[in-house]
């Protein structure tokens, strides 16, 4: 296996003239969980979308496996890695199964019904999100946590050993965002799959990531395992924050206090 | 009621239409003689009614209803917009504009072509085709927001009716007649000719379409996760419009402004049917040719011997559901 499964180097990265990163070099390795953290606008995302080449680079390589990204082919790119948009959007009135059915487009060949394997695979995935028993009750018709979970079982679904999520605890309530993560954990130690994932809240990203990568402003800041990278310093410089970090938080890892700078001002 | 079950439903009222369509006119034809003169049996009156007044306006009404329901459907899925249609985009007014061009340009002053009547579905295609690029660029800037989509073609279409109102005005008066009963969308004087034009029209479009089912059912998808399950969007986008607008200019060349059956049918096979979109744009087509052939049948039956243009009967319909449709839009995705 490669050192990466996925990088990026000296990648110019933006929107039509406009550069979030002039020069980007990133590796993921291949089995774990990196969260991608940082301040609103400082180009996570843009990087996560340059990895799936929805966004093409001005400069720079992207590679995945060590072939070059732009030379895959669409259906076999989406065969090795999957992504989960901020804001994916359906019809209502599709069912459950009809949506993790979607998942299965790479796999299936042009004209050919739906085959055994493909059944086989939305009837795992609904069951790995536990979704099996919607599996016919229109998406319009889910609370936000089921329908991010049956977002998800469309995911797996696509059986790539890669899998991208934008944000995928967005407008979820805390409980629903703990049972997303675990999922998204699940997907990397259970099914082996290699897991980038953006994130806004760091306490989440310390719990559920192997890895983080902070970045600011177009820049990596730091990038490391949790434990040598979730330190008060950087944590400040990345967001412009006073806090606290303290070592023993929930299953052994780090988690941290923010102190808005004024009111530790007016304390001392 | 399963899914194939609610198609042959269709398909059966499809049936009865034509036969209904076939047998009801000036001289009122039972369906069991219907059936006869069909299969070359029965009375000789009878088989030359049926065969060579009858027959070709109801086909013809049944492939223009077939196209423009496609059409519909096609453009419903490129846009991911239950308000796109034909006719709201302007489309079916720029074919008109292409057709008026077309009689203008190359007709004499006896009334008659002096190129190939052929040459009109080109001219609308063009039409058509010109229509629906100037939506496409106006809404390319605005990232495909779907309300100025609909802004846009409704702007557009009005320009393309200002210009054939123009054109009727101070072009020769007999080019005029000639072009209102067209525009208006009529099957009346159809010909076995018409019927030619438009199945040979769409019949390359049909394997295509069964080629474009899956990416079209990504399509449901918004881009970006559509994109992400491995479907080229663009490609598929651009191959949806493309046949669409072929589609409906070649429905309207022939057949006239028959509006709103391209927004009707493919959005009430979406209710009858679901969203897959193999059985939801067969189901489109069928009521695409039932709505037409329909209206065209009513047309006989209530206002004979004033031949009423189909056009009029469908818009009645169409444009009140298109309000009703405004009314609710946005609370049709997740």
């Amino acid at each position: 296996m490669p050192d990466s499964a996925l990088s990026l180097s000296s990648a110019a990265i933006g929107y039509d003239r406009k550069l979030v990163f002039e020069d980007l070099s990133l590796d993921i390795p291949p089995g774990q969980v990196t969260a991608l953290c940082g301040p609103n606008g400082c180009g996570k995302s843009t990087a996560l979308k340059a990895m799936r080449r929805v966004l093409p680079l001005s400069r720079g390589e992207a590679s995945l496996l060590d072939r070059p990204l732009s030379e895959w082919p669409a259906r076999e790119l989406a065969r090795e890695l999957a992504m989960l948009s901020q804001t994916p959007e359906a019809p209502g009135e599709m069912s459950v199964e009809e949506l993790v059915a979607l998942g299965r487009y790479a796999h299936r060949p042009p004209l050919s019904g739906r085959r055994a394997t493909d059944r086989a695979a939305v009837t795992a995935a609904m069951s790995a999100v536990d979704v099996s028993d919607l599996a016919a009750r229109p998406i319009g018709a889910l609370s936000g946590g089921q329908l991010q979970r049956v977002w998800l079982a469309m995911v797996i679904a696509q059986e790539s050993p890669v899998v991208l999520l934008d944000e995928p605890t967005n407008h979820l309530d805390i409980a629903h965002a703990l049972e997303t993560l675990s999922l998204v954990r699940h997907l990397s130690r259970a099914m082996g799959k290699t897991v980038v994932v953006v994130l806004h809240d760091l306490n989440l990203a310390a719990r559920f990531a192997d890895r983080l990568v902070f970045f600011r402003a177009g820049q990596i800041v730091s990038q490391g395992a949790v434990g040598e990278v979730f330190r008060e310093e950087i944590i400040s410089e990345v967001f412009g924050i006073d806090c606290e970090v303290r070592a023993e938080g929930p299953e052994g890892r780090p988690f941290f206090l923010p102190h808005h700078r004024a009111v530790r001002q007016a304390a001392e | 009621m399963s899914i194939p079950l609610r198609l042959s439903a269709l398909a059966l009222a499809l049936a009865v239409l034509f036969l209904a369509g076939v047998g009801v006119g000036s001289s009122f034809i039972p369906p069991e003689r219907v059936i006869a003169a069909l299969f070359g049996a029965g009375e000789r009156t009878d088989g030359i009614i049926v065969w060579n007044l009858r027959l070709p306006r109801v086909l013809l009404a049944i492939l223009a209803g077939v196209a423009l329901a496609l059409a519909g459907a096609l453009l419903q899925r490129a846009t991911r917009n239950p308000l796109a249609s034909p006719s709201v985009l302007g489309v079916v007014d720029g074919a008109a504009v292409g057709v008026l061009v077309f009689l203008f340009a190359f007709s004499d002053s006896a009334n008659l072509l002096q190129v190939s009547v052929l040459w009109q579905p080109a001219f609308a295609a063009a039409g058509a085709g010109v229509f629906a690029l100037a939506v496409a660029g106006l809404v390319w800037r605005d990232r495909g927001d779907p309300m100025r989509l609909i802004l846009y073609g409704v702007a557009l279409a009005a320009l393309a009716n200002a210009a054939v109102v123009l054109m009727l005005i101070v072009g020769p008066v007999y080019r005029s007649s000639q072009a209102l009963i067209w525009l208006a969308g009529s099957v009346h004087q159809a010909e076995w000719r018409d019927v030619a034009i438009v199945s040979a029209a769409v019949a390359p479009a049909l394997p295509l379409l069964a080629l474009m089912a899956r990416p079209l059912d990504q399509m449901r998808l918004d881009p970006l996760s559509a994109f992400a399950t491995g479907l080229r969007v663009e490609l598929t986008r651009a191959a949806a419009l493309l046949l669409s607008v072929y589609l409906a200019a070649a429905a309207v060349s022939v057949a006239g402004g028959i509006g709103f059956v391209g927004l009707i049918a493919p959005h009430a096979a979406r209710l009858l049917l679901g969203t897959a979109a193999g059985a939801q744009m067969l189901g489109a087509a069928l009521l695409g040719g039932a709505i037409v052939s329909g209206a065209d049948l009513l047309v006989r039956a209530a206002f004979q011997p004033l031949e009423v243009p189909t056009g009029a009967v469908t818009a009645l319909i169409g444009a009140p559901y298109f309000l009703f449709l405004l009314t609710r839009v946005g609370r049709t995705h997740a």
